[in-house]
């Protein structure tokens, strides 16, 4: 708390920027410094993903799936993998800022010249950073294991953008819970929530061998049209559909979700 | 403890209460607060039915591909035993929460056999997984499941479930006595959900291919989900039991012995 950026004018932008910064920094820090908590969200997706490679092969042996979903299950599993990293380390990180509250660091921070947005930013800043690390490094171990990117390094590139979007939009959220119950346990509590609607959904297999009320869940879950422009960076040529469901989707939640967050923030400011 | 006269008494069973009434007398006492604090169980009974739900809604296809009727014959088996285990090991919740409020070391105090400290939480625990495992099942008939062994099916499934149930307390048991924190617990959940997984859980072996096909092959799990399955796919037979009978008695007396040996570190 002696670095001389937070000792700036709390309103320019400059300091806001600087702030936030900071705040990122050691969100991401304490994000390596505890990887008890961060290796679940590597292990799980990589171990579902290796699973469902393993279990569901034969599905590429149905021409419908080779011509319009993916060459092999391996290459269908890498969003999906993504998907569920970077939900499960957009809720620990959120966790982390209900702790924050819990112990006290945030009263301190507030009560320093500090930026009251870059508290949020910095957190929501660093889960980014914290995304796009980790979806980098599922990818590296996906083309490792045989996974191929047909759209080329740029469909790298979207599905690491994405996964930062995605990572954005759900860390907003889950700090605006944080903020306003204040308690890392309802933050974790939604947990349970998120993974009920990652099943509903085509993260772990394809909408089109889905019946009944499940599939029907699944087309207006909106994970599964996340998910499937993440697939469609991995399995298709690049076209517009796919960014606009990897993309343009999660940062319409992450707008929102700010919002939220901020609300959140200024209520809390408020009550104290 | 060993040159203490309560200690000789204990050993040569004088004075020792009766081990069927302190077992009883223990398991009531898990019942209730399974009563008194339903949030620590209700999850072990509402996750094993939304996985259920989950896994035949999403991978179905994949399991009715290779000629299942229905995908409830092949995950309802998988969910009740899934059940069960997360049940029992609600158990070893129980035996932190007295190690921490000194409550377990006045039982120990109590002119009890050590083995009655370890059976009574098994008791406890096939009483505990018997409630998921029916809420399983019930909504398996519910979803049209089928059934073409009878009532051996239902027996088939009840023997894995209950002997994973046990296998998986002891195992906690024997962990908490060594760790004596929540870690134990977790790690025994862990342990339990890359077994049944690196199984058959998902597909048969002859729909898996390279490594998980060489694990399932081998994990003890395989076999145990056959004994539970095979009334809901087929008929009982001798050759489709014998193999998760056995897994089941060679896993009990391990983790036992485990547990046994956990309660005597804890007395060291």
């Amino acid at each position: 708390m002696t670095d001389p950026h937070l000792m700036k004018s709390p309103r320019s932008l400059r300091s806001l920027f600087q702030h936030s910064f900071v705040l990122t920094k050691r969100s991401v820090l304490g994000r390596l410094r505890q990887p008890a908590i961060i290796a679940p969200s590597f292990i799980f997706p990589l171990f579902f993903a290796a699973l469902g490679s393993a279990s569901f092969h034969k599905l590429a042996e149905d021409p419908y799936f080779t011509k319009n979903i993916a060459t092999s299950f391996l290459n269908y599993a890498i969003a999906g993998a993504v998907l569920q990293g970077v939900l499960f380390a957009s809720t620990s990180a959120a966790a982390d800022l209900a702790i924050d509250i819990e112990q006290g660091f945030f009263e301190r921070l507030l009560a320093s010249p500090i930026s009251r947005t870059s508290i949020v930013l910095g957190r929501l800043a660093g889960s980014m950073v914290v995304a796009i690390f980790q979806v980098t490094i599922f990818l590296m171990i996906f083309i490792g294991a045989g996974a191929r990117i047909k759209s080329g390094p740029l469909g790298f590139l979207g599905l690491v953008i994405g996964g930062a979007l995605l990572s954005l939009a759900m860390s907003a959220m889950m700090a605006g819970l944080a903020i306003k119950s204040g308690s890392s346990e309802v933050v974790q509590s939604t947990f349970p929530l998120l993974f009920v609607l990652m099943f509903l959904s085509s993260a772990f297999f394809p909408r089109h061998y889905m019946s009944g009320w499940y599939r029907t869940v699944a087309d207006w879950n909106p994970i599964s049209h996340i998910v499937e422009g993440f697939q469609g960076f991995i399995n298709q040529e690049l076209d517009f559909s796919q960014f606009a469901k990897a993309w343009l989707l999660p940062l319409a939640v992450a707008i929102v979700s700010i919002f939220f967050a901020l609300r959140s923030l200024s209520k809390r400011l408020a009550a104290s | 403890m060993s040159s203490s006269p309560v200690s000789s008494s204990l050993e040569t069973g004088l004075h020792a209460a009766r081990p069927m009434d302190v077992i009883k007398v223990l398991v009531q006492r898990s019942m209730m607060r399974v009563r008194r604090m339903p949030s620590a169980f209700i999850p072990s009974l509402i996750m094993p039915v939304f996985q259920l739900i989950a896994f035949s809604g999403a991978f179905g296809f994949a399991v009715t591909s290779l000629g299942i009727k229905n995908a409830l014959d092949w995950y309802v088996p998988l969910n009740a035993i899934q059940g069960a285990s997360f049940g029992a090991v609600g158990v070893s919740f129980g035996l932190i929460n007295d190690m921490q409020t000194g409550f377990f070391d006045r039982i120990l105090l109590a002119p009890t056999r050590r083995w009655v400290m370890v059976a009574a939480p098994l008791a406890a625990a096939i009483v505990r997984c018997i409630v998921p495992v029916a809420f399983v099942i019930v909504v398996g008939f519910l979803g049209g499941m089928n059934t073409p062994g009878g009532l051996l099916a239902l027996v088939c499934l009840a023997i894995s479930a209950i002997g994973i149930g046990l296998v998986s307390c002891a195992f906690a048991l024997g962990l908490t006595f060594r760790l004596q924190n929540l870690g134990a617990a977790t790690l025994t959940q862990f342990g339990i959900f890359f077994t049944i997984f690196l199984s058959t859980s998902q597909v048969p072996i002859s729909a898996m291919t390279g490594w998980l096909r060489s694990v399932a092959r081998i994990n003890p799990m395989t076999n145990i989900l056959r004994l539970a399955r095979q009334g809901f796919l087929g008929d009982v037979t001798w050759e489709g039991s014998w193999g998760g009978l056995l897994a089941i008695a060679v896993l009990v007396l391990l983790s036992s012995w485990y547990a046994m040996t956990g309660i005597k570190k804890f007395d060291q």
